[in-house]
């Protein structure tokens, strides 16, 4: 009833091939667009920037890694390190004078180029040691920042970010930085959604099912997987330059280590591999559950006048988070986007209750 | 450069590179039969440690009884996850069983110090701390136990795969299903493969356990063993054995002569570097077998 | 009930507000807000624990005495896990709560908060971490370390080397540190002082957390250094020491920052390491009043925060003594402004105006200014004498003319370029 297929007609191949024929499911993504874009008059200062912000910029950075271990099946656990790298690449050229639009792309630039030096010694091989190879780039990344003063800056070894101009407007205060996250978000979006449907795309899908009959139909597998590692290290090294300008503002070489690369990797599996959806309700499980469940937990405890000592309360959030990985890839491994798929497939022939498709 | 240093830091740096190979060998076992690497090795290696301090202090057993209680606990929990965890992911592609892991890991790491506490707890198994001094070389003596029983393990392993269970296993890490079709119960190997992993890891957390005491760092012990693991190559044992004496030998000698002209902490990305090294040029490992995939 | 992306997200908004909404405190009933944030999974977890109990039965100490002025303290404490967007999330709850303070206990962590509580006014505590620069009050009005920062103890470290010795000219210092920020903080003080003092200086990082230092103790042992000085960490510390008494060095001759309690002795094994100093900005054990009087009020009524054993820790007494100093600024605030709203803006100059402060005889006499918010710099060196860590020396100062050097060399750079 509601996402009626009947009367449906198209006349032109475009009109099939379209993201979403159905016009509920247009109309879902417009709400969806007016209400982030509405956000800060709707919601409080605090959800803005505490839940609201950090979500859109951790989806981007999903959505990049997503590409690359949903789109082309590779593994990457340096993830946190790109992201470094794009912070640190595009900050210092904020500071030497170069204007914050080109900084971000310089900083991605930097990323893409130095994750393909770890990346292509790796993608030679099995999935397994590109693996490897990506949790080696991540220390040895992390050791060259902290370690050269003129990246990390000095014996404080944090670098406040200085304030920028994005297309003229300052970006400082709550509302430009959330305006800025959410149009390279919406960007980041629309390439993603779209690459499904080009040659790259395809590509891609070949050589995640199966590589060595890619190569045998014509496909030029590590060509691919080279150019698949270019654009997600590309996108991690903006998403890096947009959470250093607009969330963290002071950056220090601690703050991109293993576990955000963990993390990101978490947010692409719970969220459902290679599904743009699923990307963002991942961020949204991995970077909430903590907070939620340790509001929960302390609200739990003074209500019932528990004291469950400090030590257990404040593990449990890291318990949690590895009994949700866990959970997902034992009972739902293709993660949330596939519980929002078979929620949306009851509605198809809702109130009918049998579903053919 | 002064050489008796190298040489008492190559000493030493063997000593730790074995302990490190304890973890390395549970990695390994775990490949060759299930395909799979372990990213929980260093946490399963810091539950032994918790576990054995929890008897020997919670309890109050003795040091003597609380070690191979629960060594034979570890054992259980190794079978424990294999059968829970690792045998709903058979159908599934390896990265996922590989994430299954890194869950798991992170499970424990917050299991474990929740239960018993974060501060640092310490696990005395009885070796002096006096130092040894052979000639001029000082020769840590918590490093030279370690390393002796570590050695002793990993040739016992070596013997137990000579042995008839160790044929059967290797024909299960060769091909299962030709495996299944001989009349062989390979899920039973699996399983005694993980355990035997778990009691691995958990001395070689007991060691080092003794060495630093027991807190949530001893899990960070897995990129030592991922480095000798690849170099070695991931499935082959005696790998395991040489590539620990080197990655533990370069990583000292590295510090030694490398820290003072760039400033220090060279010994982080050691096992980086030779990780990526071995990737580049001999993506297999020293000794490991390549794998030809069929159509 | 359709379920789609905006209900999804209107229905997570709403399970978020609800468990915060418990402890919300009206805007009738009298409090003063302390948020502590702070790690106690990752990092810190060796000190927060003792540390956190401290503040916490203090504070439970001055509440059950009435408050302040009929003001009762409110702390709120959770983990951020040393985790950037938690410790932001907790923050930012925090302000909306009206917090007039907050104490992270830890670098990063306070590093990432300067820039919002400049900004919002809210007063950061750094106690023993955070920016070392801090300590000059008029490039940071709202960031307080009130307490000897890690140069000032390095500075204190060599002037006691200097008072055992008379003199350090051709002397060998070795300073082993765990290679992060936070260890390689003294490296520039004591490189000018070494320069000043003639002494000679070598430097061993070791990787962090510091679990495998074999390779460097035997270099440092063939060094054959005067004096040592290791600057780590929890994990760092215990491996340190051990390997220091593996190497056969003398005990007397070794000494750490502040870094040091009996937990740690208790993992080394507490006869082993006698004669190990450390800088000791409190007196420690069950002696000193405010402790005292903890015990007899907070601790033996039940309301301890958490373990009796655990009271008269060093670390506890960091916490007793920081909980001490952030209630003298009250004090002072109320003091200054009696009926003044309890803002950060009005606890700020409350904790400027503390003068020749000593908590009742447990810290040296601590003068807070506009100017220094670091309190004086004072502190002792203590010994471990294999029971508990007795004082070695008087109160002393030291060296301060070359820590503030480097202090205003930084904070200038922080005022110039917002570094």
């Amino acid at each position: 009833m509601l996402y009626r297929r009947a009367g449906l007609r198209h006349t032109r191949y475009e009109d099939e091939r379209q993201l979403w024929p159905l016009p509920f499911d247009r109309g879902l993504v417009v709400l969806v667009l007016v209400v982030l874009v509405a956000a800060p008059l709707l919601v409080n200062r605090l959800y803005l920037v505490s839940y609201l912000l950090p979500w859109v910029i951790w989806s981007t950075a999903a959505l990049g890694l997503n590409l690359l271990m949903g789109g082309a099946g590779q593994i990457h656990l340096g993830y946190g390190a790109v992201m470094a790298m794009g912070a640190y690449g595009s900050v210092h050229l904020v500071r030497a004078g170069v204007p914050f639009e080109f900084a971000m792309v310089g900083g991605g630039l930097i990323s893409a180029c130095v994750g393909i030096v770890f990346g292509g010694a790796a993608l030679r091989v099995q999935g397994l040691y590109l693996a490897m190879a990506t949790l080696a780039m991540q220390y040895v990344v992390d050791f060259v920042i902290s370690h050269v003063p003129m990246i990390s800056g000095g014996t404080q070894a944090t670098i406040q970010v200085p304030t920028v101009r994005f297309l003229g407007i300052p970006v400082a205060g709550d509302l430009p930085t959330y305006y800025v996250a959410l149009i390279i978000c919406a960007i980041v979006t629309v390439f993603i959604l779209n690459v499904g449907r080009t040659s790259l795309g395809r590509a891609l899908a070949a050589v995640r099912e199966k590589d060595y009959a890619a190569e045998i139909i014509g496909v030029n597998t590590f060509k691919f997987k080279l150019l698949a590692f270019w654009i997600s290290s590309f996108i991690g090294g903006v998403a890096g330059s947009v959470l250093a300008v607009c969330y963290l503002r002071a950056i220090s070489p601690d703050q991109f280590h293993i576990e955000l690369s963990i993390q990101l990797v978490a947010m692409v599996i719970v969220g459902g591999l290679g599904s743009v959806l699923g990307s963002f309700f991942g961020a949204a499980l991995i970077l909430f559950a903590p907070i939620v469940l340790n509001n929960l937990i302390g609200g739990i405890a003074d209500g019932l006048g528990l004291s469950i000592s400090t030590d257990l309360r404040s593990h449990v959030p890291l318990m949690l988070y590895g009994a949700l990985i866990i959970g997902f890839l034992l009972w739902e491994p293709l993660g949330l986007a596939k519980i929002y798929n078979n929620v949306r497939n009851y509605f198809f022939v809702w109130p009918f209750r049998h579903a053919q498709r | 450069m002064d050489s008796s240093l190298i040489i008492e830091l190559a000493i030493n740096g063997a000593l730790i590179g074995l302990m490190y190979a304890l973890v390395a060998l549970g990695i390994v076992l775990i490949y060759k039969t299930s395909g799979l690497a372990n990213l929980a090795q260093g946490a399963i290696a810091m539950t032994g440690a918790y576990v054995t301090w929890a008897i020997a202090y919670g309890v109050g057993a003795p040091i003597w009884l609380a070690i191979p209680l629960a060594l034979v606990l570890m054992f259980g929990v190794g079978m424990l996850i294999e059968r829970l965890a690792l045998r709903r992911m058979i159908g599934q592609p390896v990265i996922m069983a590989i994430m299954l892991t890194l869950g798991i890991e992170i499970m424990l790491r917050g299991l474990l110090p929740g239960m018993f506490g974060s501060a640092v707890k310490r696990l005395d198994i009885g070796i002096p701390q006096a130092p040894l001094f052979v000639g001029d070389f000082l020769i840590n003596r918590a490093t030279l136990i370690g390393g002796s029983v570590s050695l002793l393990v990993i040739l016992l392993s070596l013997v137990f795969f000579n042995s008839r269970y160790g044929v059967v296993m290797r024909a299960v890490s060769d091909d299962q299903t030709a495996s299944w079709s001989v009349g062989i119960r390979v899920e039973r190997a699996i399983a005694i493969a993980w355990g035997l992993a778990a009691v691995t890891a958990a001395s070689a957390g007991i060691l080092w356990g003794a060495n630093q005491g027991v807190d949530w760092s001893l899990s960070l012990l897995l990129i030592k063993a991922l480095a000798i693991a690849i170099l070695g190559g991931l499935d082959s044992i005696v790998g395991v054995l040489i590539a620990g004496l080197i990655v533990g030998v370069v990583e000292s000698v590295a510090t030694g002569l490398i820290d003072p002209l760039v400033g220090g902490g060279t010994r982080d990305i050691a096992a980086s570097v030779i990780i990526l090294l071995t990737l580049l040029v001999k993506p297999h490992g020293l000794f490991g077998r390549e794998h030809i995939e069929r159509v | 009930m359709k379920l789609n992306r905006r209900r999804f997200l209107a229905a997570t908004a709403a399970t978020l507000t609800m468990p915060a909404t418990i402890d919300f405190a009206s805007a009738e009933e009298k409090v003063i807000r302390f948020a502590m944030p702070q790690d106690f999974t990752r990092v810190y977890t060796f000190v927060t624990a003792e540390y956190s109990q401290g503040q916490r039965d203090y504070i439970t100490l001055v509440n059950e005495r009435g408050g302040i002025n009929g003001y009762r303290i409110i702390a709120d404490v959770s983990d951020h896990g040393n985790d950037l967007p938690r410790a932001i999330e907790a923050y930012e709850k925090a302000k909306r709560e009206g917090a007039v303070l907050i104490d992270p206990l830890s670098t990063p962590v306070a590093r990432a908060l300067v820039p919002r509580a400049l900004e919002d006014k809210i007063n950061m505590v750094t106690a023993f971490s955070g920016r070392s620069d801090a300590a000059d009050g008029t490039a940071f009005p709202y960031v307080l370390p009130l307490s000897p920062n890690y140069w000032t103890q390095a500075g204190l470290l060599v002037d006691y080397f200097r008072q055992q010795d008379k003199d350090l000219k051709g002397k060998k210092i070795v300073f082993v540190h765990i290679d992060t920020p936070f260890g390689r903080e003294p490296l520039p003080i004591l490189q000018v002082l070494s320069q000043k003092l003639g002494f000679e200086f070598q430097a061993f990082p070791y990787t962090p957390p510091g679990n495998d230092q074999s390779a460097i103790w035997p270099q440092v042992r063939r060094a054959r250094p005067d004096w040592v000085m290791f600057w780590g960490a929890g994990v760092g510390q215990t491996v340190a020491m051990s390997e220091a008494v593996r190497n056969g060095l003398p005990m007397d001759r070794v000494c750490s920052s502040v870094w040091l309690s009996e937990s740690d002795m208790d993992v080394i094994g507490r006869e082993q390491v006698k004669g190990v100093l450390k800088v000791e900005p409190c007196v420690s054990g069950k002696d000193p009043k405010p402790v005292q009087a903890i015990i007899n009020e907070v601790v033996s009524k039940g309301k301890g925060a958490g373990p009796e054993n655990k009271v008269g820790t060093s670390y506890y007494n960091y916490g007793v003594m920081m909980g001490a100093i952030m209630i003298e600024g009250v004090k002072k605030a109320f003091e200054r402004n009696p009926g003044g709203p309890i803002t950060g803006l009005w606890l700020n100059e409350g904790l400027r105006s503390i003068t020749n402060f000593t908590a009742e005889g447990m810290i040296p006499p601590m003068t807070v200014t506009k100017e220094d918010h670091q309190g004086g710099g004072g502190g002792r060196i203590a010994r471990w004498d294999g029971t508990k860590f007795v004082p070695a020396t008087d109160w002393f100062a030291a060296n301060q003319d070359v820590v503030w050097a480097e202090i205003r060399k930084s904070s200038e750079e922080f005022r110039k370029s917002g570094k």
